[in-house]
């Protein structure tokens, strides 16, 4: 298995990036870490004949954390950059956790969240918890700037909102609000190393004893991320009772629309959704319960 | 001195730097790569085979199919049934069929595509119960490969004399080796005509016999070098790619290399046996084992291979490391259009010791008896008597084992999901009732060193380490006095395969016992009295070089056809595993906390090489209990079959029992094998212990045992 020829070019500002894209129109193809592209190609299931790199631009790379804006993850920021990152853990804990649980050392070194998020995997760790967080994608391209809220930026397998002549430059994730608490599950065949076979991420806000607002977002089991809506509104605005996170799990196992492969068969999927749905609630609300601020 | 010591290995040096040259990575003047087209369908006749395409594309050196095969076109251990290349008729999904050779490996591979097969389906057995009741016969003979029973005393008195009998069936699935390193090997002829090949191989004679065949060239025209071996695991016996190569060798008269992609590894090499175990154990109200029924209906896939070999291993091994006075097992295996199942780790024991250990767990459980003290209650010890009447005289080091784990054992302590189980078992070291010998030899060179002739391969295991320990305690010398001539059929003798876990103890012996001749050699020139090494070689390479010979075939008898009964090994190692698992009772995924692990293995020449191997073994033994299952036309990668990865390591605490072994070189046995063997049962009864779950049918993955949770 070796890679097809292709041309290749590192350009060192984004809008040299734009230019070179909408020049070469359908043929090229944007890289980040490589981790994904690099592999289809070599299994023939891409073949771009010019490959842009984004590993020079500056602009595209740093990690920053503004108390208005909150986070913005540059689109080639490494898995494990925003895993380790100071900011990130004390304040997103899930966005971390979910960078860190994405497959193994040797990718999450190379591999980057905007990579994850354009790859469009139904399965991409780093989808659930980003949707689940309000995240948006921040694209530049020939006609301006635009953001996108993440759970609209999926559109399927591998099928995202760019447009061909677009580039992720950011994602931008919101202060998280007072009394709010977020967390990602995941499970997979082999436990650890392994794409996940089912993984949700959820967060919530709290006043008091009551959900003032909640997301929750199912990864691998349906053709892309999918919000659990319906469960949601069981929980949001209430005070939760046990009984009702039981409810809510098996709402969201009910919006799931899982497949069978080789990682899992539909039946477990959507157990597993139910399980692991009121575990990410949970985890959310112990976490709102410990962060004041 | 020597023995006894964790010696660095010979080759870490060399590997370590990635100086040693695996076979993929040759490369030679005008060298041409070959690449093997294969059927994607399970059961059918070739109807047309169109080259056209194929030979046309520039670049392209010639295609090969059955038709241009010179001598004879199967091979195998036992039964020379499997063809190269597809005669007509396919009997498994991944079946060779013709060969593209072409300047470089980028345009045989797309060449390859361009073959156009036309296929006539037929309908697939691919069950060894359906074959067994099928009228349609994958070969002529029938459908049965083999059945092989072991019959002694009288199982259905003893019934009647029985306070509980368990009866259960168990099966397993079909398991990929996985070795790190894929088949490749390089094959070109001399000036002379000879052949050469240079491959990943676990044994180089048995190979250099069949290239021999299949050329129809004498045996001494071939020559088969070992290259470094990245794994084997029984995987690497069968031939692979030597005989592609050399064919392709031979008839475009330039070097061709082979060497599989990881997707061509796993379409075409052999799998462990899946098995189908149905087990009745019977037990006194003391505990004390009465009799085994056993049925064991194995697949075997489209070729025999090593089935033969598997059905009787497993036969004769079915009761475990017990004594069971009356025995009576029936071991079949049946040819279906699965992929070929061959030699892997253990040859079936893997598969009966999670039968044999879940059936002591039920017998525990029945008796209210501790499942430790079953086990000891029943152990085979000195003077016991095995199913096929052997009686077992020394190094039986099983009972010492279980007091190894005992203390564990007894200071295990349940906390939340976690579960504690064992896993014991017994293995024959060497081939099963049949002369298996080795043979080295020594020489001394002019220039002050010792010549080490040996044909054992070293697969990764370690073998040329530790036999250049036994050498040098034989001999009393330093370390830098040996020089390693290995893995070629021109310089070495028939050691035998490295497998069966014979290496250490079979070739071991042979190694001591030429190291013995040479060393009395030694002393009667003088080397106590102050004379050199150099001196007495370069005096004795002037008299035309005397040779040492070292040769060991270990006792055995061949087995009564019909009972079974003889004595098929010459040594048995044993072991007691005790693993600790978390299960999550909601996901129910499982993960392997702790691994307890005492083996007798004779005497550990290597202590960190017998542990090395217990630790590969517990890896295995997770992925063959928890993950892994190859289901032909879907595994296709390791995108889509999964292995544990150092991350599923649990923590390994080895203990090493030495009851040393009289006919073994300074009283070693074996542990290649056995440090895999009790491993997945251990599993399976930890989980049982930690969900109240028995179960039946590997891998448990978190599918399997949920299942089995909803229905409790
Ligand atoms: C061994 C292995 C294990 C893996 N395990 C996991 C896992 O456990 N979980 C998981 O989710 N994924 C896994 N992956 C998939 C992959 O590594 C991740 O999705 C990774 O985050 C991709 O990031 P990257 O920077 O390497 O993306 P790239 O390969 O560079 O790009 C991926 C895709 O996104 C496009 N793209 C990238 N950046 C941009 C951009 N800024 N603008 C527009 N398009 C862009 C590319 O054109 C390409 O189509 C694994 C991959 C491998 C090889």
């Amino acid at each position: 298995m070796r890679l097809p020829h292709f041309e290749y070019a590192a350009p060192r500002s984004l809008d040299e990036a734009l230019r070179l894209l909408a020049e070469a129109g359908e043929e090229a193809r944007v890289m980040a870490g490589g981790t994904d592209l690099i592999v289809r190609m070599k299994h023939g299931l891409l073949k771009p004949g010019f490959v842009i790199s984004l590993a020079e631009i500056e602009e595209l790379r740093p990690i920053s954390f503004d108390r208005r804006k909150g986070l913005s993850i540059g689109a080639t920021a490494r898995l494990a950059e925003v895993a380790s990152h100071a900011e990130i853990k004390r304040r997103y804990p899930a966005v971390a956790s979910a960078a860190e649980k994405t497959a193994n050392v040797q990718v999450r070194n190379m591999g980057t969240v905007g990579g994850n998020i354009c790859n469009a995997a139904p399965s991409a760790d780093n989808a659930p918890t980003l949707i689940a967080m309000g995240a948006e994608a921040v694209i530049a391209g020939g006609k301006g700037k635009r953001s996108v809220p993440l759970d609209r930026f999926f559109k399927g397998p591998r099928l995202t909102a760019l447009e061909p002549d677009e580039i992720l430059t950011a994602i931008q994730v919101p202060v998280p609000p007072p009394y709010s608490g977020a967390s990602y599950q995941h499970l997979s065949a082999r436990g650890r190393v392994d794409i996940s076979a089912v993984c949700v991420g959820a967060m919530t806000v709290f006043e008091g004893s009551t959900c003032r607002e909640i997301r929750i977002a199912l990864g691998a089991v349906g053709p892309k991320p999918l919000r659990a809506l319906e469960a949601e509104n069981l929980l949001k605005g209430q005070s939760w009772t046990a009984d009702m996170i039981d409810s809510a799990g098996r709402k969201a196992a009910e919006e799931a629309r899982p497949i069978s492969d080789v990682r899992a068969s539909a039946e477990y999927r959507r157990q597993m959704v139910d399980v692991l749905t009121r575990r990410a609630v949970l985890e959310a609300r112990s976490m709102a319960g410990k962060r004041r601020r | 001195m020597f023995v006894g010591e964790s010696l660095e290995r010979v080759d870490a040096l060399e590997k370590v730097i990635g100086k040693g040259i695996f076979a993929g990575d040759l490369r030679m003047e005008g060298m041409a790569f070959g690449v093997i087209v294969r059927a994607e369908r399970f059961h059918a006749r070739i109807a047309s085979i169109d080259a056209s395409e194929a030979i046309a594309t520039e670049g392209v050196v010639r295609v090969l199919t059955h038709k241009d095969i010179p001598g004879a076109n199967g091979y195998g251990v036992l039964k020379k049934d499997q063809p190269y290349l597809a005669a007509g008729y396919i009997r498994f999904f991944g079946e060779p069929v013709a060969m593209v050779i072409a300047q470089n490996e980028r345009i045989a591979r797309e060449a390859a595509l361009r073959m156009r097969v036309d296929y006539e389906d037929m309908e697939p057995l691919n069950d060894p119960f359906l074959a067994a009741a099928s009228t349609v016969n994958i070969h002529k003979g029938g459908n049965l490969l083999c059945r092989k029973t072991v019959i002694k005393g009288d199982t259905k008195r003893a019934e009647g004399q029985s306070h509980v009998v368990i009866e259960r069936t168990y099966s397993t699935r079909r398991v990929d080796h996985v070795f790190l390193e894929c088949e490749a090997g390089l094959a070109f002829p001399d000036q002379s005509g000879r052949i050469t090949v240079i491959s990943s191989t676990q044994n180089i004679h048995y190979k250099q016999k069949e290239v021999s065949r299949l050329l129809s060239l004498p045996e001494e025209r071939i020559r088969i070098i070992q290259a470094p071996t990245g794994g084997g695991f029984g995987g690497k016996l069968d031939v692979t790619v030597e005989g592609y190569a050399a064919l392709a060798a031979y008839l475009t008269g330039r070097p061709v290399m082979v060497r599989y992609t990881r997707e061509e590894s796993m379409l075409s090499n052999t799998k462990r046996h899946p098995l189908y175990m149905n087990y009745r154990t019977g037990a006194a109200k003391d505990g004390r084992l009465t009799f085994l029924e056993a049925k064991i209906t194995g697949d075997t896939g489209a070729y025999a291979s090593y089935g033969e070999v598997v059905a009787l291993r497993a036969a004769v091994h079915a009761t475990g490391p017990y004594q069971v006075p009356n025995v009576h097992v029936e071991s079949s295996m049946y040819f279906t259009n699965n992929p070929v199942c061959g030699a892997m780790r253990g040859f079936g024991i893997p598969q009966t010791a999670f039968a044999h250990e879940s059936q002591m767990d039920l017998l525990a459980e029945a008796l209210c008896i501790d499942p430790l003290e079953i086990r000891k209650i029943n152990a085979l010890r000195k003077g016991s008597e095995t199913a096929t009447g052997q009686v077992l005289n020394h190094s039986v080091g099983f009972y010492d084992a279980l007091k190894c784990i005992e203390p564990a054992w007894k200071e295990r302590k349940k906390t939340g999901n976690s579960g504690f189980g064992l896993g014991c078992m017994f293995y024959g070291i060497g081939n099963t009732g049949v002369p298996n010998p080795s043979a080295c030899h020594l020489t001394l060179m002019p220039e002050g060193k010792i010549g080490f002739h040996l044909g054992a391969c070293d697969i990764g295991q370690g073998s040329d380490t530790v036999l250049t320990q036994i050498l040098l305690e034989t001999l009393g010398l330093e370390k830098n006095c040996v020089l390693l001539v290995k893995g070629d059929s021109d310089t070495t003798r028939d050691a035998g395969s490295s497998s069966a876990s014979r290496q250490t103890y079979i070739t071991g012996k042979a190694v001591f016992e030429a190291g013995r001749k040479l060393r009395s050699y030694l002393e009667e020139k003088g080397i106590d009295k102050g004379r050199s090494l150099k001196d007495i070689c370069s005096e004795a390479s002037g008299e035309g070089g005397p040779i040492f010979d070292g040769f060991f075939d270990p006792p055995t008898t061949s087995l009564d056809p019909v009972t079974g009964q003889g004595i098929p090994y010459a040594t048995y190692a044993f072991a007691a595993h005790m693993t600790e698992v978390e299960v999550d009772p909601a996901t129910c995924v499982c993960r392997v906390k702790k691994v307890h692990a005492a083996h007798d293995v004779g005497r550990a020449i290597n202590p960190d090489a017998v542990r090395g191997q217990i630790f590969g073994g517990v890896a295995m033994g997770i992925g063959f209990a928890l993950m892994e299952e190859f289901i032909p036309s879907r595994s296709k990668s390791l995108y889509s079959y999964y292995i544990p990865t150092s991350m599923d390591m649990p923590a390994v605490e080895t203990y090493l029992v030495e009851d040393q072994e009289p006919t073994g070189p300074y009283g070693a046995k074996g542990v290649g094998e056995p440090a895999l063997i009790p491993q997945g049962a251990s599993i399976m009864n930890a989980i049982r212990d930690a969900t109240g779950i028995r179960g039946f049918e590997l891998p448990c993955n978190f599918e399997r045992l949920c299942l089995l949770a909803e229905k409790v």
